[in-house]
């Protein structure tokens, strides 16, 4: 307990959580943006001809479940990113700026210390996605009024959303934490957090979308072995028909997280300090 | 301090027993074995390159040994049940977050060990940085950065003192500070642990010297019995005109003789008696018959002679 106080104080006192609080605040902004007009666009109806599949697909994402999931996880592309960055550099900080003698002077028991770090990583993330959500329930009410539909604060889908929604940020710092272990140089855990997280979703995607092409629907399943893919399907509103499950999104997302974590308290506990 | 409420365990010795650390490609320490007593201050030299870093590292559980080990008061560090308020130590001076306030660094240590949040204004009291509490460490000089270090080891008023080359990089009245605080933990019955490579400051500082080379240890004990052991190496200035005639005189007693100056000759192997004997055998004048003390500088060369430099 010691030490998670103490590792939450290490973050209080420096500007890291709120330089990225500031930026989260606009890219939460933009996506709140893209989704209402995202759910503008499909309750309007005018989507133009579209096979019977796809209108299976639009009609499972423009039911009311879908929409308010959507709207009310509003800012979980970046925000997962922010508790990634910000799990990294609760552990590379410490080797950045060589605190990490100190850290093992003070409490030699290293497993110890990397759980507290993985738990304050945790709250982090328990923080940013309580802003988040509130800030999603008044906006998300919001823009499903504007498009004419209930704020469906009582929508069970939805606040299943919400849940996992919390869920993905929890893992998601636990990861960076593990990033931030296996890579301790500061800007290089970064850079590699940002494009396994963006260049990892978007190339997927692409490479998914053509893999299917050639190979078959059943290809589509492989998205879930993209950790940000994962985590947006686990959060889905709705399961939609062609995707897998979304208990299978959380499922590899939680898999992913234990991994990490263990292995990079594994390797704290053998690594020499010198 | 209240000894008195100590473990006889508690004893504050630290004891390395054939301590190895295997890099890669360089025997960092190798089979080093010394004893540290409490209530002196022990000067761990060597040149740089000797292993100190690497063994206080493996004595503070920081870096694993290959072989051997390495005890506080008889126990490993990770096993010290508050090692906080056992052991303080100082391993590098940069070691705070550039934009953190030096109060708040030391609030997180005491966060982490349990200790009262006052202890950190306490320590800073202690160490003269009181008015830069709330300044931000990147604002820090290099002597207030090791002060910052000193106040971190002195938080849980530990019975030991660990310290890796804490002069460096400080201005003489760092030096002279610091100094004056090691030997005052010392007197208060501490045991006081300083690496150094620079060999004046133990001279003043040490009780007793711990002196490594190449990972092996090369001479320990106290400061005037090492330098005792080496008073037979210890030379004898001569100043003399006749050169030439003394020289034949005690090259029979099998001296070595080296000519610094115009008629001074620098004379080791006999001690200063006996070359006044030969020189009045000889009918020879003296001027001068000078026993040069041997400092530290010059017995710790002699014994890591060859061993130094770059591994
Ligand atoms: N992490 C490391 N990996 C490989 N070699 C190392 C490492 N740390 C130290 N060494 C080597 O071990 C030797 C002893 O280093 P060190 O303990 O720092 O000496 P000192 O503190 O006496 O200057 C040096 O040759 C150094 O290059
Ligand atoms: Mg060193």
């Amino acid at each position: 307990m010691n030490l998670v106080r103490s590792e939450l104080l290490k973050i209080r006192t420096t500007n890291t959580w709120w330089i990225f609080a500031l930026i989260s605040l606009p890219l939460w902004a933009l996506t709140l943006l893209i989704n209402w007009l995202q759910a503008d666009a499909l309750t309007s109806n005018n989507l133009g001809d579209l096979s019977a599949e796809e209108a299976a697909q639009v009609a499972a994402v423009a039911s009311v479940d879908a929409l308010s999931s959507n709207l009310f996880t509003t800012g979980q592309f970046f925000g997962l990113l922010i508790v990634m960055l910000l799990g990294i550099i609760v552990v590379t900080s410490e080797f950045f700026h060589q605190t990490v003698t100190t850290t093992f002077l003070t409490n030699p028991h290293r497993t110890a210390v990397m759980s507290a770090k993985l738990v304050a990583a945790g709250v982090l993330a328990l923080l940013f996605w309580l802003v988040t959500t509130a800030l999603n329930l008044v906006a998300g009410s919001a823009v499903l009024n504007a498009v004419g539909l209930d704020s469906q604060l009582g929508n069970d889908a939805a606040w299943r959303a919400i849940g996992l929604n919390l869920l993905a940020y929890l893992l998601w710092a636990v990861f960076g934490v593990g990033i931030g272990v296996l890579i301790r140089s500061q800007i290089g855990a970064t850079v590699t957090g940002i494009l396994l997280y963006l260049g990892g979703s978007i190339g997927a995607i692409f490479v998914i979308a053509i893999l299917a092409e050639r190979w078959g629907d059943w290809i589509n399943n492989l998205q879930l072995l993209v950790p940000s893919l994962a985590s947006s399907l686990m959060v889905a509103g709705a399961d939609i028909p062609g995707n897998p499950p979304r208990w299978a999104g959380a499922a590899v997302l939680i898999g992913y997280a234990v991994v990490t974590g263990v292995v990079g308290t594994l390797l704290m506990r053998r690594r020499d300090i010198s | 301090m209240t000894d008195g409420q100590r473990s006889p365990t508690s004893d504050g010795q630290i004891v390395v027993s054939g301590l190895t650390k295997q890099y890669k490609n360089v025997r960092a320490v190798n089979d080093l074995s010394f004893t540290v007593a409490p209530g002196r201050v022990t000067g761990f030299l060597g040149p740089n390159g000797a292993g100190k870093t690497t063994t206080l590292r493996m004595l503070l559980n920081l870096v694993t040994p290959t072989s051997g080990t390495a005890t506080i008061s008889g126990h490993r560090y990770a096993d010290l049940s508050d090692p906080l308020r056992h052991v303080g130590a100082v391993l590098e001076a940069s070691s705070a977050h550039k934009g953190r306030t030096g109060i708040n660094h030391l609030r997180v240590i005491c966060a982490a060990a349990g200790l009262p949040k006052q202890r950190a204004d306490e320590v800073l009291a202690l160490v003269g940085l009181s008015p830069a509490a709330k300044r931000k460490f990147k604002g820090y000089s290099l002597g207030m950065k090791q002060r910052l270090g000193i106040a971190a080891a002195m938080l849980g008023d530990p019975r030991v003192l660990i310290l890796d080359e804490p002069a460096n990089g400080l201005d003489p009245e760092g030096i002279r500070w610091m100094r004056g605080f090691l030997k005052n933990l010392a007197h208060e019955g501490r045991t006081v642990l300083v690496s150094s490579h620079l060999l004046s400051e133990m001279q003043l500082l040490a009780d007793d010297v711990v002196i490594i080379a190449a990972g092996q240890l090369v001479r320990q004990g106290p400061v005037e019995q090492v330098l005792g052991s080496m008073a037979q190496s210890a030379r004898v200035r001569v100043r003399t005109p006749q050169a030439e005639a003394l020289t034949a005189a005690l090259k029979a007693q099998s001296a070595t003789i080296e000519t610094d100056e115009q008629g001074v000759l620098l004379v080791a192997g006999v001690d200063a008696p006996t070359i006044g004997r030969a020189a009045l055998a000889a009918g020879v004048e003296l001027h001068e018959l000078t026993t040069e003390r041997p400092d530290l500088e010059r017995v710790f060369l002699e014994l890591t002679a060859g061993k130094a430099g770059i591994r």
